[in-house]
């Protein structure tokens, strides 16, 4: 069943449009892509979803339940999480920290008992960072950072975790891992959707593909499928305009 | 109907004058991004100089205009964008803040010494008073007329400048993207300088206008003030929009003037309220102005704080309170109040600890929830009579409390918006409290009881009473204030080390990123901003209970401004920042001065240098707050980092308490003089570092160890280091090339 549901969302910046009437499902236990070349509106897509954007107009369904007007900290409490393009980590604190806030967050929000020192090292010993835990966040290289603001999402227990370019910055045998990673995290039940441009790492790793193009939705479907498809050969390479 | 009119024109001049302020004041904020409390001050600087040079030496007016308009105004400007702000690149709000608070208290520390504020000034209307004209049955003055041109001319000039003229085109470029800019070949210095001129410059002609207009003598504090107005004004256009500041302008001047006409007379607390009607103004605008967007920040500020241990903090709270009691021993009876009134103070400044140093808010008016707390105390809780009179302990909660609660509400409007906004309400309500509340010495009936809010302008407050022990006492006084700092010092620093102060910090580093873990960022906010002035409130009543008798002029702006400042100078992310600015201001300030004045009773002939160095100290302390552009941890940070050096070398440090006995044990038995005492002691532990590095070279390392270098910077920040250049060059092929050129490596 799909987790996520985004229905007609349009999102205008004065007289452009970012986002013309795009829907798409987020499927759970699965890896989704969103790809597209720069400037087709996949940040802000997802700054829709999470709602740090207002739409114009359109909806956002998650778990089935219209979430247009919540604002981000809402559907964060209903099991959103994302990561950041440009990194957003605490950095006054340490690795370590920068993943126990998250929990220490869910605490005060939940006033259940929630073992926050132990989810923390096990989260750190599952993305592998326990080497680095207590090194300053603002020394950890990008490829690492990036791998601690996914340690950061988890510790909120997410139903839906976006990733924006989660491998950018990092190493061939950093994104190797990070694939591991987040295929686990796939079969146990979350739904993951990451915006990416590294496209060998897409292909291998979704099960579905959502391809935007100028702020519009130009293909949907497997791998192989959008790989095929003529629209997406001609947004990425460009055709040949016959005159 | 004529009556009205002329309100309504006389309300429009009004209008035109805070237009004039705003519209400055909005221009330097677009281009340079910092906000500029120090604009009303500027104002009164340049109404000081003009008045100086057309009364005073009796100089012709448009000579004294040209002089204050063509060169103090855009001199203050640029000297201000060369020295200062150009180095607060990568700050926090706070630090920027402080610097142009620390500017604001310069200039006015500045004016008052070069003009005796005990002369009245009045100055005089263009072409005079006398010279009107009458139109629809109003009769305007000439000045009048000319205040409602400039404006005019203002607001259309300032539109096409910025639509139509390349200047102002590119000063609405530097503040989107500095960078993008400078790319396309401009310099965002040089756009930023001419609006920094032409915005103090605007600061100028305002203060010229405005006095009389308003009426009544050249005052300081009051003209520094008329930043309050402008931004209230500005606050209509999101401190961005110059036609709407102009609406906000005449809406305020409006809204004066009728005050003035209309209210009914016996609304005692009438005159009062125009003084803070900016105030109401600005919470009225606060309120219905749009939530911000969250969006990412992602830079790094410059600022850094360590966190301590709790078990280092407790440690070192017992040494404060051993320090205290034994420094109490060796000082004269008469200075104890000193003491105690530098640590309340020490306690209102933790506030700021906690709420800037950890949580990134801004409260720019903590002796305003101080002073409801004293206000408060003294009606709920004063027991006995004549010299038995004590504050009970139900007062001093009710006071606590009375300060948390009206933290709340003057934080909530604004919690919504960013920082600045926080720190201007602050500002505004600090106004507001000093304006209204402590002016307020009429009795009143209300539910059928009277009372009066600050009873003959002078509380006479008593000390509190809890069970045995009775804090009328000196020294038990001073006991109990310097346990309850280190308890509270310590309480914060584990407040820090809690999930609490964690998400304090995630907040502050990244509210985005924060709320999309699920953080209520509101109630975050709304919990450490009533804590901390329930802190501040705590102080308020410590402070009164040291002074015993406090006028309003113990809670004024300035003083407040100063504490702030101060905190920052020492390291507001500090306790020890806290004691240091808090020490200062509530101490060591008032010391300074009285040493200064004694000695040069005491030896005449030095009279005029020391009276000097008296109002150098208040010009001192604002070149500090200016400093803190370039050292934005505060001082602290810098003395912390320098003593971890000693870590490995024990022994120095022994050394260094032997000598402080020995320092203590002269100062016993009076060979050498507190002041001495306190001097040659700080000395000692601010040099010990380079003493250790001196005296045991092997060990404590003479020098700061390198920061470790982020490794995709190398090349970018900084050079490659040479066995990477060498390696580079092989694999390029180049290095039979750099055997030719000896080149440097620097990347793009």
């Amino acid at each position: 069943m799909s987790v996520l549901e985004v229905q007609g969302v349009t999102v205008r910046f004065g007289g452009n449009t970012a986002l013309r009437d795009v829907g798409f499902t987020v499927g759970s236990g699965q890896v989704t892509g969103l790809i597209g070349p720069n400037g087709a509106g996949k940040t802000t897509m997802f700054n829709c979803i999470t709602g740090m954007q207002a739409v114009a107009s359109g909806r956002v369904l998650f778990e089935g339940e219209d979430v247009t007007g919540l604002g981000p900290g809402r559907r964060a409490r209903l099991g959103m999480a994302r990561t950041f393009q440009r990194l957003e980590l605490f950095l006054s604190l340490s690795v370590r920290d920068n993943v126990r806030v998250a929990g220490d967050i869910v605490r005060a929000n939940t006033r259940r008992r929630f073992p926050v020192d132990a989810e923390t090292d096990r989260i750190l010993e599952l993305t592998g960072l326990t080497d680095i835990a207590d090194e300053n966040v603002a020394g950890v290289p990008t490829g690492r950072a990036r791998v601690v603001e996914v340690a950061r999402a988890l510790m909120t227990r997410p139903k839906l975790l976006l990733l924006d370019e989660p491998a950018s910055g990092q190493t061939e045998h950093e994104s190797g891992r990070f694939a591991e990673l987040l295929r686990g995290l796939a079969d146990d039940g979350i739904a993951v959707c990451l915006v990416e441009h590294d496209l060998p790492l897409v292909m291998s790793l979704c099960s579905t593909i959502h391809v935007l193009d100028h702020g519009t939705l130009i293909a949907s479907g497997t791998a192989e499928e959008v790989r095929r498809s003529p629209e997406v050969i001609a947004a990425y390479i460009g055709t040949e305009t016959v005159a | 109907m004529t009556a009205f009119l002329t309100y309504t024109v006389l309300g429009l001049v009004l209008g035109a004058v805070y237009a004039i302020a705003a519209s400055g004041l909005v221009l330097t904020y677009n281009t340079s991004g910092i906000f500029n409390f120090a604009h009303g001050a500027q104002a009164m600087l340049g109404a000081f100089t003009y008045y100086q040079l057309d009364v005073a030496w009796d100089l012709p007016a448009w000579f004294a205009l040209a002089v204050v308009l063509g060169l103090l105004g855009p001199a203050m400007g640029l000297l201000q964008h060369a020295l200062i702000m150009r180095g607060l690149r990568d700050t926090e709000p706070i630090t920027r803040i402080v610097v142009t608070v620390a500017v604001m208290l310069g200039l006015v520390a500045l004016s008052q010494w070069l003009w005796d504020p005990q002369e009245a000034r009045v100055p005089e209307m263009f072409f005079g008073v006398d010279s009107t004209v009458t139109a629809f049955g109003v009769t305007l003055r000439y000045h009048e007329v000319i205040c409602l041109l400039i404006a005019a001319a203002l607001a259309v000039s300032l539109r096409a400048l910025f639509v139509k003229a390349r200047l102002g085109v590119l000063m609405r470029a530097t503040v989107d993207d500095p960078d993008l800019l400078s790319l396309a070949g401009h310099d965002p210095d040089r756009v930023a300088a001419r609006a920094w001129a032409l915005g103090s410059t605007l600061a100028v002609l305002a203060g010229v206008l405005i006095t009389p207009v308003i009426g009544g003598p050249l005052e300081a504090n009051a003209l520094t003030l008329l930043v309050v107005d402008a931004f209230a004004a500005a606050l209509f256009g999101r401190l961005r929009s110059i036609p709407l500041t102009f609406l906000g302008a005449v809406v305020l001047g409006l809204m004066s003037s009728y005050l003035v006409a209309y209210a009914p007379t016996d609304w005692t607390w009438m005159g009062n309220l125009r003084h803070s009607l900016a105030m109401v103004v600005l919470f009225a605008v606060l309120l219905v102005l749009r939530h911000d967007r969250l969006r990412g920040v992602a830079t790094r500020s410059r600022e850094r704080y360590e966190v301590p241990t709790v078990r280092r903090a407790a440690l070192w709270g017992g040494v404060f309170v051993l320090a205290v009691l034994a420094f109490r021993q060796i000082i004269d009876p008469s200075s104890v109040g000193l003491l105690h009134l530098g640590i309340a103070f020490a306690v209102i400044a933790l506030s700021q600890t906690l709420l800037t140093g950890y949580a990134g808010e801004l409260n720019l008016a903590p002796l305003a929830f101080a002073a409801i707390a004293t206000v408060v105390a003294f009606h709920a809780g004063v027991q006995g009579e004549g010299a038995d009179t004590r504050l009970s302990v139900g007062g001093l909660v009710a006071g606590v409390v009375a300060a948390a609660v009206t933290g709340a509400l003057v934080a909530v409007p604004a919690l919504r918006l960013r920082g600045l906004y926080l720190a201007l309400a602050t500002l505004a309500f600090g106004v507001f409290v000093s304006s209204m509340v402590l002016r307020d010495v009429q009795e009143h009936t209300l539910f059928g009881r009277t009372f009066s809010i600050f009873p003959n302008g002078n509380l006479l407050f008593p000390r509190l009473a809890v069970g045995p022990v009775d804090l009328a006492d000196d020294d038990v006084f001073l006991l109990v204030s310097a346990v309850l700092f280190a308890g509270l010092g310590v309480g914060l620093v584990a407040l820090r080390n809690s999930g609490y102060g964690r998400r304090l910090a995630a907040m502050k580093d990244s509210p985005a990123a924060s709320a999309m873990l699920g953080q209520r960022l509101l109630w975050l906010k709304l919990s450490v901003f009533a804590t901390s002035t329930a802190i501040a409130g705590l102080g308020g009543i410590l402070m009164s209970m040291s002074l015993r008798s406090v006028t309003k002029d113990h809670f004024i702006l300035t003083l407040s401004l100063s504490l702030v400042m101060l905190s920052v100078i020492g390291g507001i992310g500090y306790v020890s920042g806290a004691l240091l600015g808090g020490l200062i201001v509530g101490a060591g300030m008032t010391a300074l001065v009285t040493l200064l004045s004694e000695t040069a009773t005491a030896h005449p002939q030095f009279g005029g240098t020391l009276g000097l160095l008296a109002h150098l100290v208040p010009v001192s302390a604002a070149l500090a707050g200016i400093g803190v552009a370039r050292n934005p941890s505060g001082v602290l940070h810098d003395v912390f980092a320098a003593h971890r050096r000693l870590a490995t070398a024990p022994e120095i440090r022994c050394g260094a308490v032997a000598v402080q006995c020995g320092l203590y044990a002269l100062a016993w038995f009076d060979v050498v003089g507190t002041m001495s005492f306190l001097v040659l002691s700080s000395a000692l532990w601010l040099c010990l570092p380079r003493i250790g590095a001196v005296l045991r070279p092997e060990r404590v390392p003479g020098h700061r160890p390198a920061r470790p270098e982020v490794p995709e910077l190398i090349g970018i920040d900084s050079d490659y280091p040479p066995d990477l250049a060498d390696r580079l060059d092989e694999r390029l092929g180049i290095s039979a090339l750099r055997a030719k050129v000896r080149g440097s490596h620097v990347g793009a």
